[in-house]
C-alpha cells in the first residue's frame, strides 16, 4: 500500500457507522436466556441491548470534501483555484445501497471490517470525478486519540482502515480538467488506487450536537503499486513510548522515505492527540522529528525516555496548529520534509526515526515520544481476518521489512493463542455462561514457522478442520494467532500495540439435511431474530417459519447475494456455507413445522470441549487485548481525562 | 378520481408520431411514482406489529404501483424514449395535485394512516370511472377533466395507430424481475401487442375491469380501489351470490387499532426539523437513500437493467430508515412524530 506516495489526495469529513449492538454481548447469542429487553437501548440502570440495538450496519461518508493535493515533486495545493478537484465532494455510492461495517464475531470485535464500501468523488453538480470500490478491510491500530476521555461522544479511540480501491472509474471531465487526476491515473498501476482512512471521534452517545453514530474521518488516496500489500503501508512506523498499559498517544504512525526526492513523509492522522471528538488540537508541546544516531531500544514506560541532542540528528519540527481542528482537517495530519540533506537522508535509511520534545523536567535532554522499532523491522499479515468453513484452506500473505525495504530470508513464527476459560454465571456475567475461545486447538492446521522470500513475502496456509459447537450457542469458534519476526522478538514483546494478530472465525461442521427441515435452521434464525431487531421488527420475523415463507422471495434474494455484495444476508457475514444452503433449501421447498411438534427442541449436537477449567485467568497479552476490545466496543466504564499531555516530560 | 388535465388527452389524440407520446409516457411514470410516497407514509405510520391487515393491503398496492412505474418506463423505452427519473422535478411537491392532475382537483399529501385518508385520498386516487360518467365526459363539448383510465386508453389507441408491430426501442433496456413479479405482469415490451397488454395490466390492477373488481381473471387480487374500500369498511370483499354484482364486503373483519398508528406530523419537511438534531440527520439519510433510489432506477431504465437488484436493496434501506423516523417524536411539536419527507437530496449537500 502506498497511500503516502504522491500524487496524493487528502479529504476529511464525517463517517456514519450505524452498527448494531445487541450482538456486542456474547451472552445475547444464547437463545434460551434471551430477553426482549436486550433489544432496547441501554439506560443508566441496564445495558439492555447496548447503545444502538436497531443499527443496520450502514457505513457511509458524509460531509466529506477534498482538502489538499500533494504532487510528486512535493508541491502541496489547497487553494480551490489550483486544481478543480480541490473542495469537491467525497461520498458513498449512488443508485445502490451503501457499504456495511461489521465485526467478525462477538468474541472478536477488534477487527471491524468495511464491506462493499464505494467511494465517489463528484462536483457540486454531481458530475463524477472518480469512483472505486474499497476492497474489504478490517481496522487495525486502535489508538487513544481524545485527551478529554471521550466524555461527550463515548469513544476516545481512533482506528485505521487501509485498502485498495478497485473498479476505478474516471469521470471524463475530471480527466480533461484536473492535472492531479491525470497524473494519479498515469502513475498508479492496474487502474487501482490505495486508500487510508483514519477514523476517530465516533459517537456512541446521543450528544447534544446530534452526532450519534457519526465520527470524523481523514482520508488519503494515492497510487497503488504492484507487489505491495493491500491492507497496510509497506513502509516504516513510529511507536509511542510514553505510557505502559494506560493511554499512550502517538502510539502508531506510518511513514515512508523516498530517495528520489530525499523526502520523509509521516502520517500522524492516525495518532495525533486531539482534545475532543471533532479533532480540535490543544497540544502545545513542540515536536521534533529526527534520526537516532544510536540504537534506541527502550520499551514503553510511564516515565519518559531521553536522548541527548548529540545523539539526535534533527530533521525538523512538526508544524501543527493548535486551537482548532483546521490543521488536522487540512493536511490529514501528514507532514513531509523534502530535499533533506544527504547526510540526514542517508542516515535515515538505516537508523531509527524519533519523535521527540525538548524535556521540561530534564533540561538539555530530548524526551522520546515515539520511536521506530529496533533495526527498523516490521512484519505484517495482509489478509489477517479469515472466515473459514470445515475443510476451507486460506493462504495468508506476510510482508517483512527492514528500514522500509523487503526483509528477505527471515523467519516468522506463528502461534495459536492459548485457550481462554469459560465464564460461568455470576455477578459480572449475569445472563449466560460464556464459552472460551481458541479451542479445540486442532481446529486450525498451519505451519508454526515460515520464511520470507527475496521480496520479503511469506505465505501461511491455514486449514479449517471440523469442529463441533465448542461455544454451544454460537456457531464455530474464534481463534487468535500471534506472529513475530524471529529476529528481535523482544521489541514485539515490549510493545503490545506492535503485535498484530490473525483473527479467524472457524464455523461449525454442519450437514445439510435432505429434505431441508425447519428444525435444522431454527436456532440460527431465532438467533438472528433476537440479535437484529431492525430486521425482525420491520421486515420479517426471522423466528416465524410462516412469516419467512410469506416473504420468501425477498429472503432468497438477500440470502443468495455473494458475500461481496452489500445486500448479502446476514449482514454480519457469519453464516457458514452449509447453514446458508440449508436455509435456502428450506425457503425454496422445505415444509412448515407441525404445530406442537415434539421435536421442537434443539437437536443434541456433539460438543468440542474447552480444555481449561472455568475461571482460569487470561494471559497478560490476552487481558491487554480484551481491554482494547472493551475500550473499542463501549463497554469500558470510563477513560481518563489527560490535562497536560507531554507537559512535564 | 384523479382528474387529469383534458389537454393532455387531447395532445395524445393529436399525436402523429411516437415521439409525440414520449413526454406523455414520462408523465405516466411520474404519476405512478407519485402515488407511492403517500401510500408508504401511511404504511410506515403503522406501528410495528400493529394493524397488520392495513399494512398488508397498502403494501400490496405499493408493490403494484412500483410495477406500474416499471411498465410505464418499459413502454417509454420500447417506443424509443428515455425515462427521466433522477432529477428533483420527478418528485411532486406534497401536498399538491398528482402529476397531470388539475390544480383544483385532488390534493395529495404525506400523512399518517387513517380511515379518512384512505377514503378521501387513496380511494379517490384509485377510483374507477363510472361507465356513465365516462360516456358523459367523452360527449361533453368542453370537458372539465379527464380520467387516468382515459389517459391510458388514449395512449393505447395511439400506440395501436402509430407504432409498427415491432417497437423501435432498444429491447436490451427492458426491465423484468422474475423473482418479484410474474412474467404475465411485468414482461419485456418488444411488440406493439406487448405494449397494449402492458397498459391493460395497469388499468385493470388500478381500477378493475368494468365487469368485476378482480384485477386479472377470477382468481387474481382485487383492483386497488376495492382493496382500499376493504380498509374503509373494515371488512374483506368476498364473492357473494346474493349480492347484486356478485360481491359484498361481508368477509372477515379487518380490525383497526387507533393506538397502533404513529401520529405523524402531516407533510413533514426537512427544513422544519431543528438544525443539528439526530432526527434531521436521520431525515437526510432517508432522503439520501430515496434520491439514490431514483438515481438507481434511472440507471436501471436507461440501459442497466442489471441494476434493479441494487434498487431493491435501496428499497429495504428506505423502509428501515422511514420506520425509524416514524418512531421518532417531532422536536417542538408535542404529540407528533416525524414523517418521511420524500425530498430530493442533492449529493454533497451537508447532512
Amino acid at each position: 500500500m502506498s497511500y503516502l506516495n504522491s500524487p496524493r489526495l487528502t479529504f476529511n469529513g464525517d463517517f456514519q457507522s450505524d452498527v448494531s449492538t445487541v450482538n456486542n454481548d456474547t451472552a445475547h447469542y444464547n437463545n434460551e436466556t434471551f430477553k426482549p429487553s436486550f433489544q432496547i437501548p441501554s439506560d443508566s440502570n441496564d445495558p439492555n441491548g447496548w447503545w444502538n440495538p436497531e443499527g443496520g450496519a450502514v457505513f457511509n461518508f458524509l460531509n466529506c470534501k477534498v482538502s489538499q493535493l500533494t504532487f510528486e515533486d512535493g508541491t502541496v495545493k489547497s487553494d480551490p483555484g489550483s486544481d478543480m478537484i480541490l473542495g469537491q465532494f467525497v461520498g458513498g455510492p449512488e443508485g445502490r445501497p451503501t457499504g456495511k461495517m461489521v465485526d467478525l464475531d462477538p468474541d472478536q470485535q477488534g477487527v471491524s471490517a468495511l464491506w462493499c464500501v464505494q467511494l465517489r468523488l463528484f462536483t457540486a453538480s454531481n458530475e463524477l470525478l472518480f469512483q472505486g470500490d474499497i476492497a474489504t478491510t478490517a481496522f487495525r491500530d486502535l489508538q487513544f486519540r481524545q485527551t478529554d476521555g471521550g466524555k461527550t461522544n463515548g469513544q476516545p479511540l481512533g482506528g485505521t482502515w487501509t485498502s485498495v480501491m478497485t473498479n476505478v472509474q474516471w469521470g471524463e471531465k475530471a480527466l480533461a480538467s484536473s492535472p492531479f487526476l491525470q497524473k494519479l491515473k498515469e502513475v498508479t498501476h492496474e487502474n487501482k488506487l490505495s486508500i487510508n482512512l483514519n477514523a476517530f471521534g465516533y459517537h456512541y452517545n446521543h450528544s447534544q450536537d446530534g452526532r450519534f453514530s457519526l465520527g470524523r474521518i481523514l482520508g488519503s488516496i494515492g497510487p497503488w503499486f504492484k507487489g505491495e500489500p493491500d491492507t497496510f503501508l509497506p513502509g516504516r512506523r513510529l511507536y509511542g513510548l510514553v505510557g505502559l498499559r494506560g493511554p499512550a498517544y502517538f502510539r502508531i504512525s506510518n511513514f515512508i522515505t523516498e530517495p528520489e526526492t530525499k523526502r520523509l513523509t509521516v502520517d500522524f492522522g492516525s495518532s495525533f492527540p486531539i482534545a475532543d471528538a471533532l479533532g480540535c488540537i490543544s497540544l502545545t508541546t513542540p515536536l521534533l522529528l529526527g534520526v537516532a544516531k544510536i540504537p534506541v531500544n527502550q520499551g514503553p514506560a510511564q516515565e519518559a525516555t531521553y536522548i541527548t541532542p548529540t545523539d539526535f540528528l534533527k530533521i525538523g519540527p512538526v508544524e501543527y496548529k493548535t486551537g482548532s481542528a483546521d490543521w488536522l482537517n487540512q493536511t490529514g495530519g501528514i507532514v513531509s520534509f523534502s530535499n533533506l540533506p544527504d547526510l540526514t537522508f542517508s542516515s535515515l535509511t538505516h537508523n531509527q526515526l524519533l519523535l521527540v520534545s525538548p524535556s521540561a523536567s530534564t533540561p538539555g535532554q530530548l524526551a522520546i515520544i515515539a520511536r521506530e522499532s529496533v533495526e527498523g523491522l516490521y512484519v505484517r499479515a495482509d489478509n489477517f481476518v479469515q472466515r473459514l468453513d470445515t475443510d476451507d484452506e486460506s493462504t495468508i500473505a506476510f510482508y517483512a521489512y527492514r528500514w522500509g525495504k523487503p526483509f528477505a530470508n527471515s523467519a516468522i513464527n506463528v502461534t495459536l493463542d492459548s485457550p481462554t476459560a469459560d465464564t460461568p454465571l455470576g455477578p459480572n456475567n449475569p445472563i449466560s455462561i460464556v464459552y472460551g475461545n481458541n479451542y479445540p486447538s486442532d481446529g486450525l492446521k498451519f505451519a508454526s514457522g515460515i520464511f520470507t522470500d527475496q521480496q520479503g513475502l511469506a505465505c501461511l496456509k491455514i486449514l479449517g478442520k471440523a469442529i463441533h459447537s465448542p461455544r454451544k450457542y454460537i456457531d464455530g469458534q474464534v481463534y487468535t494467532l500471534q506472529y513475530t519476526l524471529e529476529t528481535y522478538p523482544n521489541d514485539y514483546n515490549d510493545f503490545a500495540m506492535m503485535r498484530d494478530i490473525i483473527a479467524v472465525h472457524l464455523r461449525d461442521q454442519f450437514d445439510v439435511p435432505e429434505p431441508p427441515t425447519w428444525e435444522a435452521i431454527k436456532s440460527t434464525l431465532i438467533q438472528y431474530s433476537n440479535l437484529y431487531p431492525i430486521m425482525s421488527k420491520y421486515l420479517v420475523n426471522l423466528s416465524d417459519p410462516v412469516d419467512l415463507k410469506l416473504k420468501k422471495a425477498r429472503l432468497l434474494f438477500a440470502f443468495k447475494q455473494p458475500i461481496t455484495n452489500t445486500m448479502h444476508m446476514p449482514v454480519t457475514r457469519d453464516l457458514s456455507k452449509a447453514k446458508r444452503e440449508a436455509i435456502i433449501k428450506w425457503l425454496e421447498y422445505g415444509e412448515l413445522p407441525e404445530a406442537n411438534d415434539p421435536t421442537n427442541e434443539n437437536p443434541p449436537v456433539p460438543i468440542s470441549q474447552n480444555p481449561l477449567g472455568a475461571g482460569t485467568p487470561l494471559t497478560e497479552s490476552q487481558q491487554d487485548y480484551r481491554n482494547v476490545i472493551k475500550a473499542k466496543n463501549g463497554s469500558m466504564p470510563s477513560f481518563p481525562v489527560i490535562q497536560n499531555l507531554f507537559e512535564n516530560l | 378520481m384523479i382528474q387529469i388535465k383534458p389537454e393532455i388527452i387531447h395532445q395524445i389524440k393529436e399525436a402523429t408520431s411516437l415521439e409525440h407520446l414520449f413526454d406523455k409516457v414520462q408523465m405516466a411514470i411520474e404519476l405512478e411514482h407519485a402515488t407511492i410516497p403517500p401510500y408508504l407514509t401511511a404504511m410506515f405510520s403503522l406501528k410495528p406489529g400493529a394493524n397488520l391487515g392495513q399494512r398488508k393491503i397498502i403494501y400490496s398496492v405499493v408493490v403494484e404501483e412500483m410495477m406500474h412505474m416499471s411498465i410505464a418506463a418499459n413502454i417509454l423505452n420500447a417506443l424509443g424514449g428515455s425515462p427521466q427519473i433522477n432529477n428533483p422535478q420527478f418528485i411532486p411537491s406534497y401536498p399538491g395535485p398528482l402529476p397531470m392532475g388539475i390544480g383544483q382537483g385532488l390534493q395529495v399529501g404525506l400523512e399518517a394512516y387513517s380511515t379518512k385518508v384512505v377514503e378521501d385520498v387513496f380511494m379517490k386516487i384509485e377510483e374507477p370511472e363510472h361507465p356513465l360518467v365516462f360516456k358523459a365526459l367523452f360527449e361533453s363539448e368542453e370537458p372539465q377533466y379527464s380520467t387516468i383510465g382515459e389517459f391510458y386508453m388514449a395512449l393505447q389507441n395511439q400506440i395501436i395507430a402509430l407504432a409498427p408491430d415491432i417497437l423501435p426501442g432498444d429491447s436490451t433496456k427492458q426491465v423484468t424481475s422474475p423473482s418479484f413479479f410474474k412474467k404475465e405482469l411485468l414482461f419485456p415490451i418488444i411488440k406493439k401487442e406487448d405494449a397494449i397488454n402492458a397498459i391493460n395490466v395497469i388499468i385493470e390492477q388500478g381500477e378493475g375491469t368494468t365487469k368485476s373488481p378482480y384485477a386479472q381473471g377470477e382468481d387474481g387480487e382485487f383492483a386497488h380501489y376495492y382493496r382500499f374500500e376493504e380498509l374503509s369498511r373494515g371488512k374483506t370483499l368476498v364473492a357473494d351470490s346474493t349480492a347484486t354484482n356478485g360481491f359484498s364486503f361481508s368477509g372477515a373483519d379487518i380490525a383497526f387499532d387507533h393506538n397502533g398508528v404513529y401520529s405523524l406530523y402531516p407533510n413533514t419537511k426537512t427544513a422544519s426539523l431543528p438544525e443539528g438534531s439526530e432526527v434531521k440527520i436521520l431525515m437526510n439519510n432517508f432522503n439520501t437513500i430515496y434520491s439514490s433510489l431514483l438515481f438507481g432506477l434511472h440507471d436501471t431504465f436507461n440501459g442497466k437493467p442489471e441494476n434493479l437488484g441494487n434498487t431493491i436493496g435501496l428499497m429495504f434501506d428506505l423502509r428501515l430508515t422511514a420506520e425509524k423516523l416514524c418512531a421518532t417524536p417531532f422536536p417542538g411539536k408535542p404529540g407528533y412524530n416525524v414523517g418521511p419527507s420524500f425530498e430530493f437530496f442533492k449529493p454533497g449537500m451537508p447532512i
